[in-house]
């Protein structure tokens, strides 16, 4: 368990945040989205900590959780401001067309939700697991 | 228009860099940008000599009709030359008041009274009433950080908390005054409101508007019963008392009830409750200002008894009682403020607050002196300075009124008080000899004396050469208060008329009171009881009452036990899906399966029950814990099932994370393997989880017969992509048609977790200290 579950989270671990990326960028038209995908990411970095220890997930996050929700707020708020110059309504979403491929604010919007849960859930998860002996 | 107040803006942004790279000349160079909104306001006094207006609309809210227009007459325009004009004076002073402290203060202190002078110009100059009330309490905001300036003094944590809770409390009684108006005339533009008055006060809510207005304005001017807060505004440092609680803010009520006067002109009972609340506020505050001890307090108590008098005015009707309005706010503006200044100036240079310490100053602080004089001069009413011009029109405004005697004799005493105050407040401190101040710690330096020298002179040019400042200013803002143009003769000598005779006799009290001040004082001190009564005891009465209450519902409501937290919450969940059930429309249905059960499905219901009665029976957490987590993820099958894939995956993510939060939990609790509920709470238990699954047992029951609603569904599944540019209609409604729903709800997430983070900080073992 110590050598099978620590070498195995590793691996698990990229591939969790591979999957929660395309949860988060095919939700547009398949199940998925940004809660989900934060909420995916989020365990990946949880497995990490309980694997390991918790530094090794921050390491891994390379940012405070607490930013990274601040940021995914910000985000999330600032593309709505597009739509106020052109119509003047907040949250109307503009979209750039690349053949078949529609990219707009409502992507950027969505990562904005996904940065507040992993934030969210891991600055809680980081702050129950840091101190409890491994 | 627009330019003032963005210009008014800017400077309190960068007021605080500026302290750092100006360092000791801050003062002066910031003083520019009041200076300069000072000039740009006076360039409209052509435009509104004639009683006209300077207006400026910009849309701002359009879905809810509030517009941001400005508008700019005689009466706000004579504001806007107060606030920017003392405003420069005040931040001059204030550079100088701060010189020895760090820049950072300094700094702080600029950068707010910039910001309360913005808002104080957006108040008098917004003409829709929603903006008004906007910069309304932007002003009681900057007015409580003022007053909290020195938050290490827990005296002045404790008057800032009083004043925003007076004028913060009064500002929300206004907006329901406010809302009331928009719902009864459909307007917040006061123009139209104007225009419309009879409307107003035909309808069957003017009483309760008047009242909720009143009661805004009595607030944020100190009337009676609110006007404990003022005096202990004084907590503040005293350029932001001069400039603040003497000159301008304190003015506001009085702004706005100028303005509505002019609306309620038909309904007497609004002028004739002025006139009392007044009458009322002069004398509790004469009262008070010769009891009082402190240099501070003194101008503060006669503050509030010259917002009485002006309340009193605005009461009156006539031509005479807006011109001496107007005149009254005039004069008193620019004697108070110079007396604060000069008050501020002999505080600093001894640190000595009391006015019985303080004595002989004039050696050390010679041209603060002769200002205090000057200043306090006018305030007596003494020709030939400009506050005597105005007391002429009050007692004018009076005679005229044929109001009874009564307002008469407290306008005279109230006024023979403030002439006392004045003579103590100029004399005693500079030229007294008792109680020789000896040395100084700070002297004076040019900008502590061009504010006082300014406004002190000021009001002995404009008593000398009344005209200009008649046609330029006061004429006006008269004529925007009163309605029509007025011709106004604002002299100084009117001939022998029984106004004159009623000043003789108010110079002739003041001289008496100013002779017998300390007798006066110590009998009053002795009165305890009265002055308990007339002071905040009222205040504290409600403030610890509601502290109590909520100190004694939060043991009942929280006792910190999370067992009965969630039995209250699952009663009433109970209680109310219960009520709900049995009291609505649709009734009581049970509907029959339709179709044939699916043995995919009811394989994970029962593996789903199977782990529900786990859950019961299991000794120890972690088993209960793994059971739960059976029921959730069986429902995240069901969901897969039933063709919610989004809904299952979410499912499926929470209920990880749920384990791996608990276990985290689980490994700090002690392992205890018994329960440590006796059988009587197990047995009630037993019974809220029962009622709680029957009850929803029943109400999805019931939901399902009713047929459901399909047109928002369909909406959103024909328009999802072609107009939100996805297959997927559970994500376009999340990020793009409910899309601030979202955003509300991420923020609400974000801040709540942010709140346990902060909870959770020390969760290592406890170090209990005793409070």
């Amino acid at each position: 368990m110590q050598i099978i579950f620590p070498t195995m989270s590793r691996l698990f671990f990229i591939l969790m945040i591979g999957v929660s990326l395309y949860m988060l960028f095919r939700g547009h038209n398949e199940p998925g989205g940004g809660f989900i995908g934060g909420l995916i990411a989020a365990l990946g970095f949880a497995l990490l900590a309980m694997a390991h220890d918790v530094g090794a997930a921050r390491r891994a996050l390379m940012v405070h959780p607490v930013a990274l929700m601040g940021g995914g707020l910000l985000l999330s708020f600032v593309s709505g401001l597009p739509g106020l110059l052109s119509d003047q309504s907040f949250l109307t979403h503009w979209w750039l067309e690349i053949g078949s491929l529609h990219l707009g604010t409502a992507t950027t919007f969505d990562i904005g939700v996904y940065c507040v849960v992993i934030g969210g859930v891991l600055c809680l998860v980081f702050r129950l697991y840091e101190g409890i002996e491994q | 228009m627009a330019w003032i107040i963005i210009i008014a803006l800017a400077g309190a942004a960068i007021a605080r860099p500026a302290a750092n790279l100006f360092g000791k000349a801050t003062g002066w160079v910031m003083s520019l940008i009041p200076l300069a909104l000072f000039i740009m306001i006076l360039r409209h006094a052509g435009d509104v000599a004639d009683g006209g207006a300077v207006i400026a609309t910009m849309s701002w809210v359009p879905s809810l009709g509030v517009d941001l227009t400005l508008r700019l007459d005689g009466f706000s325009m004579l504001f806007g030359l107060l606030i920017t004009g003392i405003g420069t004076l005040v931040t001059v002073y204030a550079g100088a008041y701060f010189a020895e402290k760090p820049a950072a203060d300094m700094g702080r202190f600029l950068a707010l009274i910039l910001l309360f002078m913005t808002a104080m110009l957006g108040t008098v100059l917004s003409d829709d009433l929603i903006v008004m009330f906007v910069f309304w309490e932007l002003t009681s905001l900057t007015s409580f950080m003022l007053i909290g300036f020195d938050a290490h003094k827990a005296e002045a944590r404790k008057a800032a908390i009083q004043s925003l809770l007076v004028t913060g409390g009064g500002g929300l009684v206004l907006f329901a005054g406010i809302l009331l108006i928009g719902m009864t005339l459909g307007t917040f533009s006061f123009t139209e409101i104007l225009a419309r008055a009879d409307e107003l006060v035909a309808s069957p809510w003017a009483g309760v508007i008047a009242v909720l207005i009143m009661i805004g304005a009595f607030t944020k001017s100190a009337q009676v019963p609110f006007h404990f807060w003022l005096p202990n505004a004084m907590a503040a440092p005293t350029p932001a008392s001069a400039y603040l609680h003497s000159a301008t803010m304190v003015k506001l009520g009085i702004y706005l009830l100028a303005r509505f006067d002019a609306v309620f002109a038909s309904a007497p009972a609004f002028g004739a409750t002025l006139v009392v609340v007044g009458s009322l506020t002069m004398l509790v505050a004469a009262l008070k200002a010769l009891r009082a001890e402190g240099y501070k307090a003194v101008l503060a108590h006669s503050t509030v008894a010259s917002l009485g008098i002006l309340v009193m005015l605005i009461g009156l009707d006539g031509e005479v009682a807006a011109v001496a309005t107007v005149g009254f706010i005039l004069a008193h503006a620019l004697y108070k403020a110079a007396l604060f200044f000069c008050a501020g100036t002999a505080i600093h240079a001894t640190g000595e607050t009391s006015l019985r310490k303080l004595g002989g100053l004039a050696r050390f602080l010679p041209v603060t002196a002769v200002a205090a004089v000057l200043a306090s001069l006018s305030m007596a009413g003494l020709p030939p300075f400009v506050g005597f011009i105005s007391k002429e029109y009050l007692f004018e405004a009076q005679l005229t009124n044929g109001w009874n005697v009564v307002p008469i004799v407290v306008a005279v005493l109230v006024n023979a008080v403030m002439c006392g105050v004045a003579g103590v407040v100029s004399i005693k401190p500079f030229y007294f000899k008792s109680h020789r101040v000896e040395t100084v710690k700070h002297g004076e330096t040019p900008g502590l004396l061009v504010g006082p020298l300014l406004l002190a002179s000021g009001g002995i040019i404009i008593g000398l050469f009344p005209d200009g400042i008649g046609n330029l200013l006061i004429g006006p803002a008269a004529s925007a208060l009163y309605g029509s143009p007025i011709d106004v003769s604002f002299q100084l000598w009117h001939g022998l008329t029984p106004m004159l005779v009623l000043s003789a006799l108010v110079v002739a009290i003041g001289v008496a009171i100013v002779v017998w001040w300390d007798f006066i004082h110590d009998h009053l001190r002795r009165h305890d009881r009265l002055f308990r009564l007339i002071g905040d005891g009222g205040y504290h009465w409600v403030v610890d009452g509601t502290l109590h209450i909520a100190r004694s519902s939060t043991r009942v409501l929280q006792n910190g036990d999370q067992r009965r937290y969630t039995a209250i919450v699952v009663a009433v969940v109970v209680a109310g899906l219960a009520f709900a059930l049995l009291a609505g429309p649709a009734g009581l249905y049970i509907a029959a399966p339709d179709g044939s059960l699916r043995a995919s499905v009811a394989i994970v219901l029962f593996l789903s029950a199977a782990g529900a009665v786990a859950t019961v029976l299991a000794r120890s957490l972690i088993a209960a814990l793994v059971s739960v987590g059976i029921v959730g993820f069986a429902v995240a099958v069901i969901f897969m099932l039933n063709g919610a894939p989004d809904l299952a995956l979410t499912q499926i993510a929470v209920e990880t994370l749920l384990v791996i939060l608990l276990t985290a939990v689980l490994l700090r609790l002690p392992a205890r393997q018994r329960h440590s509920r006796t059988v009587g709470e197990r047995r009630r238990d037993v019974g809220l989880a029962t009622a709680f699954g029957a009850v929803i047992f029943l109400a999805v029951a019931s939901m399902s017969v009713i047929p459901l609603d399909m047109s928002l569904s369909d909406y959103f599944g024909q328009t999802s992509y072609l107009e939100g540019f996805g297959r997927n209609v559970v994500n376009v409604i999340l990020v793009d048609y409910r899309a601030i729903d979202t955003l509300g709800e991420i923020a609400v997430v974000a801040f709540a977790t942010l709140a346990v983070w902060a909870l959770l900080r020390n969760t290592g073992p406890k170090t209990r200290t005793k409070e």
